[in-house]
């Protein structure tokens, strides 16, 4: 069975990742084979209950003997798909009949209750063998893997039944609480009641169901394992490299044949001038126990524990000598089990409950950031925040202004900052005279004010300006010596009025 | 057209540029081990019932502390102090480890402990199967969670047994994967049958210029002296 590129990697594996690969092998082709399963064994399924309906114990149970006829459709596909020739439903649906003939008689009889079926199945089926060379063969395969395929289908057994019931524990779970409490348990206990049939039924076809996904999955696992005991016994993967390697020399020229004799014998002579004293790292063999011993030896060593000895003088201890004596000599007597056993109940009641406080100590501890900041979160909403709209409208000027504006401001800083900012702007402005409107921004005050050319009223009204727009709508502390710079300044600028 | 070749083993490169080859393990050899746990525990669970039963209402006490300490630690103190295998996990050569590679930590290993009572739902473990059956790494919904994957844990390498034969030199440029072909001959020579020894060296034995009776032996010296051996 030579393959050019096998489905599954040629590699030795132990029974149990064969098994796993089986799993992966029946995902792969999950939907053909849970879906031929589901077109063969569902029809079955409606048969035999149509035909048993009084009796639906023996309908599930000839479902469940016939069981093994059906698994030769799933074999049949997984054999076809590992020679790359994944057939359609049809053709495999088609290929059926003549899968089932061979040697059904046994395996409905015989071979019914043999637990290693999904492991002997392929020797029957894909081989063709029988009678005495089945057995012969079928020995050499179970000597090693064999024991894995009860496993499998010991485990198989109880996976059917516990997804079984999990899909009707899911049914139940899912009806609407009023239909449950309405429902009459007892009817379902008495056998004669045929209203309850239905629900016999049902919960075979949930059986039915749960086979749908388990069948495919447990011949797959079987099969994966057969395949992995023929690649142990019969070295398939040495097998494939190795005829890579001769179909790659058969191509392969004269001229790298010899260059590969000149690589080889001076790599053939280089060895041998080389004695050969020590043994290569990987033949030496230490146990963990040898290694961690030799690891412990080094770690005594210098550059990992460096002793030293220290010699000084102390104070001897004179309290310590003479605490010789036990205080709770008493307690600790055993002169009764119950004392004992009340004694041991309260420390351990103690070790409980301290430990329930360091416990909850320790989590506040590491908590504490966490903890700070709820309660900063809870504090900060009392704090009233500034609120910028309210703040803007309630700065109130003067109508008329004062004759000495700067020495208003001069007055007003240290206690109301903005006020005597707002009173220094509104003077600026009045000053200046040109004629603005309320709809005037900074800005365009500015560019006003660049019209008039002068340069030292234009520095001023920018410091100001970038003073009351940081003050008024940003909210930021003013540097300290502004307010007498400005008052400064407003006088020199504007000097007529300010005597 | 080509589907990837099928394997269940998975490569996990870590930052040193080294490829670790992980082997998840599926549901067969997890149910298993999950059963022999569940007897030990059973087991334990037993002794706790009967013995602490003796001393009354205290004894009865302690043994629900102990029980619900079996119940929720017994997982969780074997794979976290004993390199991620429970006695079961251990006994069927399992391994619970990260995602990538690192041993399993408190913080996964009580996650994926924890979450089985969501793979239990709603009988039986009826999701955390399916959820195994379907996944390619084989996870539960626990292990989803928790990010980390049970793996088979390597099997001792075995070694071609020493030979009278003297090591000899391939008379060809050999792959790496084609020297490990050749050890694998050699390694699992015992293995197989006269017949096929001669079929497998066989294939070889026109490359080798020789027939295949003296393939087997030539191949088996190449072999020897890739080990290193003299």
């Amino acid at each position: 069975m030579f393959m050019l590129r096998p489905e599954i990697e040629p590699r030795p594996r132990s029974a149990w990742e064969a098994l796993d690969l089986g799993v992966l092998l029946a995902r792969r082709h999950a939907a053909l084979l849970m879906g031929t399963w589901t077109i063969v064994s569902l029809p079955l399924f409606v048969m035999l209950t149509a035909l048993f309906w009084r009796q639906p114990t023996a309908a599930i149970l000839l479902f469940w003997w016939l069981k093994p006829l059906l698994e030769r459709l799933p074999l049949y596909i997984l054999s076809r798909t590992l020679l790359g020739e994944t057939p359609t439903p049809g053709q495999s649906l088609k290929a059926l009949p003549g899968q089932l003939r061979k040697q059904w008689f046994a395996a409905l009889t015989s071979r019914r209750l043999n637990a290693r079926r999904s492991f002997e199945l392929p020797v029957t089926q894909l081989e063709g063998l029988g009678g005495r060379e089945r057995k012969r063969r079928l020995a050499i395969l179970n000597r090693q893997d064999g024991r894995k395929a009860f496993w499998l289908t010991l485990a198989g057994m109880h996976l059917e039944a516990m997804l079984w019931m999990g899909l009707l524990t899911l049914l139940y779970v899912l009806l609407p609480q009023p239909l449950v409490d309405t429902l009459n348990w007892q009817g379902l206990l008495e056998q004669n009641d045929s209203n309850w049939l239905w629900m016999e039924h049902l919960s075979n076809l949930c059986y039915a169901l749960v086979l749908i996904v388990w069948e495919p999955i447990y011949v797959a696992c079987g099969f994966s394992l057969y395949l992995n005991q023929r690649t142990n016994l019969e070295g398939w993967d040495i097998e494939w490299v190795f005829r890579r390697l001769a179909q790659r020399l058969s191509g392969a020229s004269g001229m790298l044949l010899a260059v590969a004799l000149l690589t080889t014998t001076v790599a053939n002579t280089a060895k041998a001038a080389e004695p050969n004293v020590h043994p290569p790292v990987y033949a030496q063999s230490l146990t963990p126990g040898q290694a961690k011993e030799q690891i412990r030896e080094l770690l005594t060593r210098p550059p990992f524990q460096n002793r030293e000895t220290v010699t000084r003088w102390r104070f001897t201890d004179q309290s310590d000598s003479q605490k010789d004596v036990p205080d709770r000599a008493d307690l600790a007597k055993p002169s009764e089990w119950q004392n004992s056993l009340e004694y041991f109940a309260q420390l351990l009641e103690i070790g409980l409950r301290s430990a329930l406080i360091i416990l909850s100590t320790a989590l506040l501890w590491y908590q504490r950031g966490w903890l700070r900041n709820v309660t900063a979160n809870r504090r900060q909403p009392t704090e009233p925040r500034p609120d910028p709209n309210i703040r803007y409208d309630q700065i109130a000027l003067p109508a008329p202004l004062p004759d000495d504006i700067a020495q208003a401001a001069e007055r007003l800083w240290n206690e109301q900052p903005r006020q005597a900012l707002g009173l220094l702007y509104r003077g600026m402005l009045e000053r200046i005279g040109l004629p603005f409107k309320a709809a005037h921004t900074e800005a365009e005050i500015l560019q006003h004010i660049a019209t008039l050319q002068r340069p030292e009223l234009q520095r001023f009204a920018e410091t100001l300006i970038e003073h009351w727009q940081a003050l008024a709508y940003g909210h930021r502390a003013l540097p300290a010596m502004l307010g007498t710079r400005l008052c400064q300044d407003f006088r020199a600028l504007f000097p007529d009025q300010s005597s | 057209m080509l589907s990837p070749q099928l394997d269940n083993r998975h490569a996990v490169e870590t930052p040193e540029g080294i490829e670790l080859l992980l082997t998840p393990a599926g549901l067969l050899p997890r149910a298993l081990a999950f059963a022999v746990d569940l007897g030990i525990r059973g087991a334990i669970l037993g002794l706790l019932i009967l013995v602490p039963g003796l001393l009354d209402r205290f004894g009865l006490g302690l043994a629900m502390i102990l029980v619900f300490m079996l119940q929720w630690l017994y997982m969780v103190l074997f794979e976290v102090l004993n390199q991620g295998r429970t006695p079961g996990k251990q006994w069927l050569g399992l391994q619970v480890i990260q995602d990538d590679g690192s041993p399993v930590g408190w913080a996964s290993s009580l996650t994926r402990n924890l979450l089985r009572m969501v793979d239990l739902l709603p009988f039986g473990y009826f999701f955390g199967v399916l959820s195994c059956l379907w996944h390619p790494s084989f996870k539960r919904l626990g292990d989803l969670a928790a990010g980390t994957l049970v793996i088979h844990q390597g099997r001792p390498i075995k070694r071609a047994a020493p030979t009278q034969l003297i090591a000899q030199a391939p008379l060809f440029v050999l792959l790496q994967e084609e020297k490990l072909a050749l050890l694998d001959f050699a390694e699992r020579y015992a293995d197989f049958s006269q017949e096929r020894r001669r079929e497998l060296a066989g294939i070889l034995a026109a490359s080798l210029r020789t027939t295949p009776d003296k393939a087997e032996q030539q191949l088996l010296a190449i072999a020897h002296g890739l080990l290193g051996r003299a």
